[in-house]
C-alpha cells in the first residue's frame, strides 16, 4: 500500500532522514517509536508530502507520489492525518469542521455530509458536540473530532503524528480508545507515538527509528521483549 | 443678562451669546453656506467609500504578490509598498491628478478616489499580509492534508480566520483614509475641509467654520467606529466559550 525506497530529507545542514526503506501493507498498524529528533515525524510527514523528500521514492497504491505532475491533493485525499496539536479549524463548528472537505472535494450533498458527520461523531462518542466550536472542547475531545474529520474523507490510510502528546494524562485514554477501534475496523495506520502500551497492544508492527534510519522493525513482542539492536535496548530501558 | 433676553436682543446686543448667534448666521445661514458643508460631506463620503473599496482590492492583490512563491511578484509587492509609504499622499494625489490622469476624462472625485485607493492599498496590503501570516501553520497543514489545494485552504480556512485578526486594523485604516481625503482641496474638489476653508475665506471668520469642520468629521467617524464595534462582536462569535 505504501512503499518507501531510500528516503532522504534534510533541513538546511541537518540530515533528518538518511535512507529509509519501508513497506506498509494494507490493514497493518505500524507504530513508529524512537527518541526525539530521530526523524519519526518527518518520516510521517513525508508520506503525505507535507515535507518534500530530497531523495528517494514513495509509492502509494503503486503510484509514485513524489514525482512532478502528480496531483498531490488527490493523493492526500486517500490519507488522513491527525496532528499533535489537533489543528481543528477554530472558526467553524465541529460539524462544519467535519463536512468541509467532503462537501468541497467530493461534492457530497449537504444532507448526506451531515448524516455522515453525525455517524462519525457517534463513533468518536461526541454526538452532543455537533454545534460546538473547537474552543469549547477539551483536548481529548478536540483530538477525537480531528480523527472524525480525517475519516470523513474515507481515507485508505490514517497517519497519526504524536496524537496524544499534547493531551493531559487523563484524556489520553479516550483518544487511544478511538484509535484502537479504528485499528480493529481494519484501517491501515501509521502512528508516531510515545505510548508504548498502545504500541504493544494494537500495533501489528513496531518500527524503531534513530538518527534518521530504521534500526529495528518487528512485532511488538520482538521489539519490546527481545530487542536486538543495542540502541533499541537503551531506548526501551529508559521509557518502559 | 440671562440667556432669554440675550436671544431677544441678539440683533443689537454685544453679549457673547448674541455674538455667537450673529457669527453662526454669517457662517452657515447667510447665502446658504451650510449647503457647502452638506455637499462637502457627500463628496468626502463618495471618495472615501470608493477609495476604500478599490483600496481593499488593490491591497488584496499586493498582499498576494508579497506572499507569492514567485520572486518577481514578491519584488513588485515590496516596491509598491515602499514607494507608496515613502512619499506623501498629497504628492501622490497631485501626481495622479495632474500627471497620470491629466488627459483622462473622468469625474474629479473618481480620480481622487483612485489616488487614495492606490495609497490605501499599500497599507491594506501590509495589514492583510500580517493577518495571513498570523494564522498558525498547522491550519494550512490540516487543510492541505485533507486534500484541499492551496487556494481552497486559503479561502475556506486561512482567510476567514485572518479576517477576524485583520478587522480592527482595517477599520483603523478606513478611518485614516477618511481623514486623509481632507487634502482633495488641492485638486479643486469641495469636500468638508475645503467647504470649511471656503467659508473661512468668505467670512473672515476662522473659529466657527473650522470647529464645524472638525465636529462633522468627528461625528462621521464616531458613527463608523460604533458600527465597527458591533461588527467585531459578531465576528468574534466563535471565540465565546
Amino acid at each position: 500500500m505504501i512503499k518507501v525506497n531510500n528516503l532522504h530529507k534534510s533541513f538546511g545542514k541537518l540530515n533528518v532522514l538518511n535512507g529509509i526503506d519501508e513497506h506498509i501493507k494494507p490493514g497493518e498498524v505500524v507504530v513508529v517509536i524512537g527518541p526525539s529528533g530521530s526523524g519519526k515525524s518527518t518520516f510521517l510527514r513525508c508520506l503525505n508530502l507535507l515535507e518534500k523528500p530530497d531523495k528517494g521514492e514513495i509509492y502509494v497504491d503503486d503510484q509514485l507520489i513524489n514525482a512532478p505532475k502528480v496531483d498531490v491533493n488527490k493523493v492526500r485525499q486517500k490519507m488522513g492525518m491527525v496532528f499533535q496539536h489537533f489543528n481543528l479549524f477554530p472558526h467553524l463548528t465541529v460539524m462544519r469542521n467535519i463536512i468541509l472537505a467532503p462537501m468541497k472535494l467530493k461534492k457530497m450533498p449537504k444532507e448526506e455530509a451531515l448524516a455522515k458527520g453525525r455517524e462519525l461523531l457517534k463513533t468518536v462518542g461526541l454526538s452532543d458536540k455537533e454545534k460546538s466550536y473547537p474552543v469549547q472542547l477539551s483536548g481529548g475531545q478536540k483530538q477525537r473530532i480531528a480523527i472524525a474529520r480525517s475519516l470523513a474523507m474515507e481515507p485508505e490510510i490514517m497517519l497519526f503524528d504524536e496524537p496524544t502528546s499534547a493531551l493531559d494524562p487523563e484524556m489520553v485514554g479516550e483518544v487511544l480508545d478511538v484509535m484502537k477501534n479504528l485499528a480493529k475496523s481494519g484501517m491501515t495506520m501509521v502512528v508516531v507515538t510515545h505510548e508504548m502500551g498502545f504500541a504493544r497492544e494494537v500495533a501489528t508492527r513496531v518500527i524503531f527509528m534513530d538518527g534518521g534510519v530504521v534500526l529495528e522493525s518487528g512485532t511488538p513482542e520482538e521489539i519490546f521483549d527481545h530487542p536486538q539492536n543495542p540502541r533499541t535496548k537503551l531506548f526501551l530501558s529508559k521509557v518502559l | 443678562m440671562n440667556l432669554y433676553t440675550a436671544w431677544l436682543t441678539a440683533g443689537e446686543s454685544t453679549g457673547w451669546f448674541a455674538e455667537f448667534t450673529r457669527t453662526f448666521e454669517k457662517c452657515f445661514i447667510r447665502e446658504d453656506r451650510y449647503k457647502l458643508l452638506l455637499e462637502g460631506v457627500g463628496v468626502t463620503i463618495k471618495i472615501s467609500l470608493l477609495a476604500a473599496l478599490l483600496g481593499l482590492i488593490i491591497g488584496f492583490l499586493i498582499a498576494s504578490c508579497s506572499l507569492s512563491k514567485h520572486k518577481l511578484l514578491r519584488f513588485f509587492g515590496k516596491v509598491y509598498t515602499d514607494v507608496i509609504r515613502g512619499t506623501p499622499s498629497v504628492t501622490q494625489l497631485m501626481i495622479i491628478y495632474f500627471v497620470i490622469f491629466a488627459t483622462v476624462d473622468l469625474d474629479k472625485w473618481i480620480i481622487a478616489a483612485i489616488a487614495f485607493s492606490i495609497n490605501s492599498g499599500a497599507y491594506v496590503a501590509e495589514i492583510i499580509r500580517a493577518g495571513i501570516l498570523s494564522i498558525d501553520k498547522g491550519q494550512t497543514e490540516a487543510g492541505r492534508s485533507l486534500g484541499l489545494n492551496g487556494i481552497q485552504t486559503m479561502f475556506y480556512i486561512v482567510i476567514p480566520q485572518a479576517v477576524k485578526n485583520i478587522f480592527p486594523a482595517m477599520c483603523n485604516e478606513f478611518i485614516t483614509l477618511i481623514k486623509e481625503t481632507a487634502i482633495v482641496g488641492y485638486v479643486g474638489l469641495m469636500d468638508i475641509q475645503k467647504a470649511g476653508d471656503f467659508i473661512k475665506s468668505a467670512t473672515y471668520l476662522a473659529f466657527m467654520p473650522l470647529i464645524a469642520t472638525a465636529i462633522i468629521y468627528f461625528v462621521m467617524i464616531k458613527i463608523l467606529t460604533t458600527l465597527f464595534g458591533f461588527l467585531e462582536k459578531i465576528l468574534r462569535k466563535s471565540d465565546i466559550r
